[in-house]
């Protein structure tokens, strides 16, 4: 289990806050989206949760027990971590970018290469065709699920995902969304994701948090959510795609 | 040129261009690889510490604007010795910079979301370095060494000015010589070293960088990949390999030590330098049972003092006049007597250096004119330039142009203002005043050029420059342990005259032979005219 509570992050020293007194337990085996737009704090709270930011004030637990006593480095290790703009090593193969926890880890290098075998084939890639080439030979929508691969290797029981589809045009992000969804049920992983997405976040979200300027807005399902809007800003923030969508059905 | 003469002239010197190349790939490979293992890690430091990186690299940089002789003249003041040792750490510095430069623009240049990522999956920073950011700069880092080495292969042309050997040997040579053939002979080499070395570190950074493509690879890609990665290893390989069986054993990397039986001779970087050193060379092997290392065409006055003192060589000629002035920094003396009096007292007391009976020959800096110049303004001594000075333009050496008993005095005895004054190298100051590019030049009064290029000298009427008279200057050591090189030289002694050091100076400068071969025949001559002793 995840937990914050009441933690802040500012990057003046006080004079803004970027996240502002969050607390959220994020049960295991739940999906929760972050949603909101650019610099409303969701990709901080996401890096703070393995300790990429440290926060101003506050108490992050994993496991019941506070990150600022665990080791950085063997904490992200147990936490999966899909980067925006997916940030695969472009000097090692397919392959090697998805061992690379593993062999950081220690396992042996059989061990290694069943478990990315396995994970290529999880997220649609064939080793074969794939295994032996490098991320810049890849299309985006590809190298996403590289990092998807990557970030499951070591079988954590978190997953960070920061827009992971965000680069990526319509249609592959929403065939990445549909196999997001499958294997989600799959895995049954702890899952944080961030998106400024509304449809994503509605999509793949068991509860979606809102934030707004660093500020919690609301925390719910979707039903909770859609139903029952906790704040002008949320209600605005629904009603928008909406009235596109109706405008746009008019329109067939 | 006829190619006859040519391809003979080229196949007699086959077996040295050897030796000089493989001298020259080890120096090159020795200073580019110190370069390697001092500027690579001091790139990661400063990358690191980045208050270090202003002061590490401005001091790197300065260390690059040190002109190459002043450098090599630095360290062999600082080492007390010549050859290959002062030469590589001379070359190590020049080839620091691009090292260091590069290996911290690459570090740098490894995008920040990659680095993010690296540490977001858990990287140690030890990880972080090793893993993914020292790999990504690789391909700079590796461009830096390919610069490095390259530059390094030019400025080790230099390194024979300290008797490093190497192809500058013969750029040396030539330009002492006024021998054009000599100067090609090391730089065409040297340019294809440059070449080819370019070609095999950027064939090295080019196998880096292919990946393994499944489709599209041919059979034979993944073989060149491979030996363009290997390539470096086989040119190390093969320089090491031409180095070891390169005729010449010692390679000047070797460092006298009194007791041995060989003498080390020196000489500065021009004509009457070699041939003296020839001539002396010749008759202490003719005379006594010791063998004689040739360390010729060092830099200059400094050097060939600096060598001497430290032992790095045993002898060469100097010139009582330059030693007062240039290396005792004494006031001139117009008296002969006098000058031989003083610096023979000064180098006995200061250096243990001994000076032996001169030559007999006094080669004085000449102010000189072109003929016909001299004869339409009716020039016939240095004080009838004074009026026209203004309008002239004067190329000097650069001693010369440096030196308190050269043109600064100079200018003062005799109220001489020029136009402009140009650092000319000797080779080049003769045909540039016959090419009517300057007007005035210091030629040296024995020089064969006066002559070969319609050149008149005039007369020192105020008497400012002092007498220099060619003499060998020996270290006492040296004539402690073999009393009889002091008997050998002595047959030297008065054997030479300013007619007749202008023209062995004109056979090798004009005629194009070598100054073993004129002195081998002068040595002939002065036998026969008085038989020497048994």
């Amino acid at each position: 289990m995840i937990r914050l509570r009441q933690v802040s992050k500012s990057f003046d020293n006080g004079r803004t806050y970027a996240v502002k007194e969050l607390s959220i337990k994020i049960q295991p085996g739940e999906t929760l989206v972050l949603l909101g737009s650019s610099g409303c704090g969701k990709t901080t709270t996401l890096k703070m949760i393995n300790r990429l930011i440290e926060p101003t004030s506050g108490v992050i637990e994993v496991d019941g027990r506070d990150i600022t006593h665990q080791d950085p480095v063997q904490l992200r290790r147990r936490i999966g971590y899909v980067f925006q703009g997916i940030g695969l090593f472009p000097h090692m193969t397919i392959e090697q970018n998805v061992d690379v926890v593993p062999r950081l880890l220690g396992w042996s290098p059989k061990r290694r290469k069943a478990r990315a075998l396995q994970l290529l084939h999880l997220v649609g890639l064939s080793p074969p065709d794939f295994g032996d080439r490098f991320p810049d030979e890849l299309s985006g929508g590809q190298q996403q699920r590289v990092g998807v691969a990557r970030a499951l290797a070591s079988d954590p029981d978190y997953l960070l995902m920061d827009e992971p589809f965000g680069a990526l045009d319509a249609l592959s992000r929403e065939l990445l969304q549909q196999e997001m969804l499958s294997l989600k049920e799959q895995l049954k992983k702890t899952i944080v994701f961030v998106t400024h997405d509304i449809f994503e976040a509605l999509l793949l979200g068991d509860r979606i948090l809102i934030l707004h300027q660093g500020n919690l807005e609301q925390i719910g399902t979707k039903k909770e959510i859609l139903s029952a809007p906790a704040t002008p800003f949320v209600r605005d923030l629904f009603a928008k795609p909406a009235r596109q969508l109706a405008e746009f059905q008019g329109m067939l | 040129m006829d190619p006859t003469s040519l391809s003979v002239f080229v196949s007699e010197r086959l077996p040295e261009l050897y030796v000089r190349t493989g001298e020259h790939l080890m120096l090159t490979g020795c200073s580019s690889g110190a370069a390697m293992l001092i500027g690579i890690p001091v790139g990661m430091v400063i990358f690191q510490k980045s208050w270090l990186r202003n002061p590490a690299m401005a001091t790197i940089g300065i260390l690059q604007t040190i002109p190459s002789l002043a450098m090599l003249a630095f360290l062999l003041a600082l080492l007390h010795r010549i050859g290959a040792i002062p030469a590589i750490i001379a070359l190590t510095l020049y080839a620091l910079l691009p090292i260091v430069r590069n290996t911290l623009t690459g570090l740098e240049g490894v995008s920040p979301q990659i680095m993010e990522a690296a540490r977001g999956i858990g990287m140690t920073s030890g990880q972080q370095l090793r893993m993914v950011r020292i790999p990504l700069a690789l391909p700079v880092i590796v461009a830096g060494i390919r610069t490095a080495a390259v530059v390094v292969v030019g400025i080790a042309t230099l390194s024979a000015f300290i008797g490093a050997g190497g192809l500058g040997q013969f750029i040396n040579r030539g330009l002492a010589l006024s021998n054009t053939r000599l100067i090609l002979l090391g730089a065409i080499p040297a340019a294809i070293l440059a070449l080819l070395i370019d070609f095999v570190i950027g064939a090295f950074e080019w196998g880096l960088r292919q990946k393994k493509k499944p489709e599209g690879s041919g059979p034979f890609r993944g073989m060149i990949q491979f030996i363009a990665r290997i390539l470096p290893l086989l040119l190390i390989g093969g320089g090491i390999f031409v180095y070891l069986t390169g005729p010449e054993a010692h390679h000047g990397l070797t460092s006298n030590s009194s007791g041995t039986q060989r003498i080390i001779i020196g000489t500065k970087n021009f004509t009457e330098q070699l041939i003296l050193g020839e001539l002396m060379a010749q008759i202490i092997e003719q005379e006594t049972t010791l063998s004689v290392e040739r360390q010729f065409n060092l830099g200059g006055t400094m050097i060939c003092h600096g060598a001497l003192v430290s032992g790095a060589i045993d002898l060469y000629a100097e010139y009582t006049g330059t030693g007062l002035t240039a290396i005792l920094k004494s006031p001139g003396i117009n008296d002969s007597e006098q000058v031989m009096k003083h610096v023979r007292a000064a180098y006995g007391r200061r250096f243990h250096v001994r000076w032996l009976a001169p030559f007999g020959f006094n080669n004085t800096y000449a102010i000189t004119v072109r003929k016909d110049d001299a004869a339409q303004h009716k020039w016939r001594a240095i004080s009838d330039l004074a009026k026209e000075a203004p309008r002239l333009r004067a190329g000097f050496t650069a001693e010369f142009a440096e030196r308190p008993d050269g043109y600064p005095g100079l200018g003062k005895a005799y109220g001489l203002k020029f136009l402009e004054i140009k650092d000319l190298d000797p080779a080049i100051m003769y045909s540039a005043i016959a090419n009517k590019e300057i007007d005035v030049i210091c030629a040296f009064a024995t020089d064969g050029r006066i002559a070969a290029h319609h050149l008149t000298p005039l007369t020192d009427d105020r008497g400012f420059f002092p007498p220099y008279q060619a003499a060998p200057v020996v270290r006492e050591e040296c004539l402690n342990a073999h009393p009889e090189v002091t008997e050998a030289l002595s047959l030297l002694s008065g054997a030479l005259n300013n007619e007749t050091m202008q023209r062995l100076n004109f056979e090798v400068d004009a005629k194009k032979r070598s100054p073993a071969d004129v002195a081998r025949e002068f040595l002939k001559e002065i036998g026969k005219r008085h038989p020497l002793a048994e």
